[in-house]
């Protein structure tokens, strides 16, 4: 039996859904049906060129704004009619930092401590493993005015975590932080899933998403266009490998023995040294490399390449702008 | 917990030092309401220690206090020995109270609106609102912050009023009601100043709104001035009769339920939508209503005799008539569809559905609500008219007082309706605001006003305009003249034939939404709710709030 909510008791429910989420600006369709789950312990990637409705998706998760049509659930409650329920498990790191004038790092989130209903030893040590934990603890008696913006980055993450939400939306968390703290943000987020958390994070830095993400969702104009890990994803969208071939001497007989095999394409040439696209998964390759030696020809090199999460985004998405 | 920085002295110019002292003074006040604990608003303790670094509120306090040191000085110097003997002291507590009206009527009310202001421009606000903080703790703590700067301006000025006190010429109990008058100006001026707050979304209505409230909060200190001066001149005299303390108490009453009402309204201005937004705004009408027949009933009956009975009651139908048209422009311009999480709580009984329905939120429910109050309003004066017409005065006449009652009635009716029906056909094809909607309303009343005024000019010869049935549509000058020449001036017996069917037509043509929304049942909660309610609060039993749940607990069984 499926309850009001759509779930079989037993099943392992989401801690994030996004259900038939449908949001217009009148004309402008920043979001457009979009539904995925994300679970306990997961980390969702959200990839997406400007304007692509990353944002948009993400304030309505955070009760900030409402859909035009469907719904979204955080830990099975609706964004819509129980916002004050989903409020209490979720986190949310807009892109911009909301400053308060003469305050400092440790009133700033005593005060959102409180403002989630947190107590006396409670807060406090709430506030405390905050700090600890983006290493915030030399600034604390700063005014957050005069903090750099790799530093209010943090402190806006410490802000989202400060009553232990079990969902964390974090929009493009990454921007305005050096390597190092791009590292230790990486760190941090993997560190948050460990604990059973749903993470929910938009970035435009791709490669950055690959290593932590769980899964990605592809979205562009609104849709969503592809789901799943990196790889699920590649090997869907028929993923060609590249492949580099360099010949001892000239590469033109061999040019024209491989432009007769049928799962080679955009082959170009340049003296020796040669690149196309393969069809087929690394045991076709070797076959074709073992063909290629048979007929004579003589190869120094032979190199392929697996698509990467920039090629993908970049095959999947199309560059449409509304 | 955090230790207000006391050291800054440490980093401060010698000319700072005495700003820095002040700081310290100040930075106890902060450690002592830190130790009045967690519970206070998480807003009123970091706008405490904002307001506590503020070069602005610092800046003003010692503007405050310097001002009433010049000022004590001088009067001290004028008057030199008189000092001594004269009764000066009623003249300087007028001083210090236009000193003290400055940061009152002006400073306070004008940060709260700022502070709440300040939150939208610098993206705190979204920040705070999807804290766990509901939106009336939002308000309360803008408010009590508010209160914290009053208390410490009051408590800049207060030395300077003991010194009045030793002057003579004025007793505590003047300075006491002086400054009870204050606060509660202040306080409500700032709550005004919030739910200005709330409104300003956009840019543009934000600099009309704050245009606005800056000239209306110059207008209250300089009449706040004046008013409190005239206060103490005659005090001496106001504080012996029994009708001040009684007018007072009157005043608190309309101030307490006015005060709930707004704060009420700006909570619902920057709640979620989802959010029951109108009935507890509702309740507070009502209550209000009866607060306000309450008041009618206990002044009649402290007298001998009934023969002011008239006048109450045209003066209630009056005040009444207006407050539910200008409560039921904003309530029919609600929305029509209910949320799901308003539906949860709908009344279930037989009982429940027919008297509570009218608190559920939308335009049909708040067409019936006011028409309702305002019933019953008419039908009280009309009992007591058919009670007691031998023993009241003839000013109003007894059928000046019928016709005004049934007209008035009639007009309220018909121009809600109208309005409610012009509402909802407009929303077929546009999105139509609560404040759109009041507009319309509004528009409404102007052009029954005005249409027939300007027929009847372009057909007179002369260009004079006489009273006719051609302005039965405009209620103003209908009622003026019932009021002032009596019913015969507008034919009254005529218009009522045609204004009192009028009305029941156009409340029997809103009668169809209206029932649309009474469709409305109560649903289930949401498996996923009713299972953290069940955590939460283990034993789900809830006492039932009014006797129509019991009956239909009992008839859950
Ligand atoms: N308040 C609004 N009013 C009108 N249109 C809006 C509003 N907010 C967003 N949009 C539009 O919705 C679309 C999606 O915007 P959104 O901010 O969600 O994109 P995004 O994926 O976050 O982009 P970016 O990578 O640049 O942050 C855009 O076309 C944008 O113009
Ligand atoms: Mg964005």
């Amino acid at each position: 039996m499926s309850n009001a909510n759509g779930f079989h008791p037993g099943e392992r429910r989401p801690l994030i859904e996004l259900r038939r989420l449908f949001r217009y600006f009148g004309e402008t369709r920043a979001v457009e049906d979009m539904s995925f789950k994300v679970y306990a312990g997961e980390v969702f990637g959200y990839i997406g060129p400007n304007g692509a409705g990353k944002t948009t998706s993400m304030r309505i998760l955070a009760t900030l704004d409402e859909p035009t049509a469907g719904d979204a659930f955080v830990d099975g409650f609706s964004v819509i009619d129980d916002p004050d329920r989903v409020r209490r498990r979720l986190g949310f790191m807009p892109d911009y930092f909301g400053t308060y004038q003469n305050v400092n790092v440790r009133e700033y989130l005593d005060f959102f401590a409180r403002a989630y209903g947190m107590r006396g030893s409670e807060r406090r040590r709430a506030v405390g493993s905050v700090m600890e934990f983006t290493m915030l603890n030399k600034l604390a008696e700063k005014p957050i005015d005069g903090l750099s913006k790799g530093m209010k980055q943090r402190l806006c993450l410490g802000r989202t975590m400060i009553h232990d939400p079990a969902v964390l939306i974090l929009d493009e968390p990454a921007a305005g932080l050096d390597p190092r703290a791009r590292i230790e943000l990486r760190e941090m987020i993997a560190q948050l899933a460990q604990q059973g958390k749903a993470v929910l994070i938009s970035s435009h830095i791709l490669t950055e998403l690959a290593e932590i993400c769980d899964k990605v969702g592809i979205i562009e104009t609104g849709q969503l266009l592809a789901v799943g890990t990196v790889d699920e994803i590649s090997a869907k969208s028929q993923a060609k490998s590249q492949v580099r071939l360099r010949t001892l001497d000239d590469s033109r007989p061999l040019r024209a023995w491989l432009s007769q095999q049928n799962d080679i394409t955009n082959l170009t040439a340049e003296a020796e040294l040669m690149t196309f696209n393969h069809d087929g998964g690394q045991k076709e390759q070797a076959l074709l490399l073992r063909k290629i030696v048979e007929a004579g020809f003589e190869v120094v090199e032979f190199a392929s390449k697996t698509k990467s999460l920039e090629d993908v985004f970049l095959h999947v998405t199309e560059g449409r702008i509304q | 917990m955090t230790s207000l920085p006391s050291s800054n002295a440490a980093n401060s110019s010698p000319s700072e030092s005495r700003v820095s002292s002040l700081v310290t003074v100040l930075s106890q006040i902060g450690a002592w309401l830190e130790a009045l604990g967690d519970r206070a608003n998480p807003i009123l303790v970091k706008e405490t220690r904002q307001a506590l670094k503020s070069r602005q509120f610092t800046g003003t306090f010692f503007i405050v206090l310097v001002a009433c040191w010049i000022a004590s000085f001088a009067v001290v110097a004028i008057s030199g020995p008189s000092v001594y003997y004269g009764a000066e002291g009623s003249t300087m507590l007028i001083v210090y109270s236009a000193i003290l009206a400055f940061p009152l009527m002006l400073i306070v009310p004008y940060s709260a609106y700022r502070s709440l202001a300040a939150e939208q421009e610098d993206n705190t606000y979204d920040l705070l609102s999807i804290t766990t903080l509901t939106t009336g703790q939002i308000i309360a703590g803008k408010l009590g912050s508010a209160v914290v700067q009053m208390l410490v301006y009051l408590s800049a000025v207060s030395p300077c009023i003991a010194f009045t006190y030793l002057l003579r010429g004025v007793d505590a109990l003047t300075i006491l009601m002086v400054l009870v008058y204050f606060f509660l100006a202040s306080l409500g001026l700032s709550l005004l100043a919030l739910m200005a707050g709330t409104a300003a979304k956009v840019r543009y209505t934000q600099v009309i709104l704050s245009v606005l409230l800056v000239l209306g909060l110059a207008w209250f200190f300089f009449a706040s001035i004046f008013l409190v001066g005239g206060f103490i001149q005659e005090s001496y005299s106001f504080l012996r009769e029994t009708w001040f303390w009684v007018g007072n108490l009157a005043f608190l009453t309309v101030y307490v339920t006015t005060f709930a009402l707004i704060h009420a309204a700006a909570s619902a201005q920057i709640a979620f939508s989802s959010e029951n937004r109108s009935t507890p705004i509702r309740r507070i009408m009502f209550v209000q209503q009866a607060c306000f027949v309450g008041w009618v009933a206990g002044a009649l009956s402290a007298e001998d005799t009934l023969k002011d009975l008239g006048g109450a009651i045209f003066a209630s139908a009056f005040f009444l008539g207006l407050y539910w048209y200008a409560m039921g422009a904003l309530l029919t311009s609600e929305w029509p569809y209910l949320s799901r999480r308003v539906q949860r709580s709908l009344p279930q009984s037989k009982m429940g559905r027919m008297f509570l329905t009218w608190f559920n939120p939308g335009p049909g429910t708040g067409y019936v609500f006011c028409v309702a109050n305002l019933s019953m309003i008419a039908i009280t004066g009309l009992i007591l008219i058919g009670f007691f017409s031998s023993v009241m005065t003839t000013n109003p006449s007894v059928d000046q007082l019928l016709y005004f009652l049934l007209i008035g009635w009639s007009y309220t009716v018909i121009f809600l309706g109208v309005g409610r029906l012009l509402i909802s056909l407009a929303r077929r094809f546009v999105y139509v605001s609560m404040t759109a909607g009041f507009l319309l309303h509004v528009i409404l009343l102007l052009v029954a006003c005005g249409l027939p005024q300007i027929l009847a000019f372009m057909s007179s010869p002369n260009g004079s305009v006489q009273y006719g049935l051609l302005h039965m549509t405009n209620p103003i000058w209908t009622l003026y003249l019932l009021v002032n020449n009596g019913s015969t001036a507008i034919e009254a017996a005529t218009l009522s034939f045609i204004l009192i069917p009028a009305a029941l037509i156009v409340l029997l043509l809103n009668m169809r939404s209206v029932s649309a929304e009474m469709q409305y049942q109560r649903s289930l909660l949401p498996t996923r709710v009713a299972e953290e309610e069940a955590e939460l609060h283990p034993e789900p039993e809830a006492k039932a709030s009014n006797p129509w749940e019991e009956e239909e607990k009992a008839s859950e069984q």
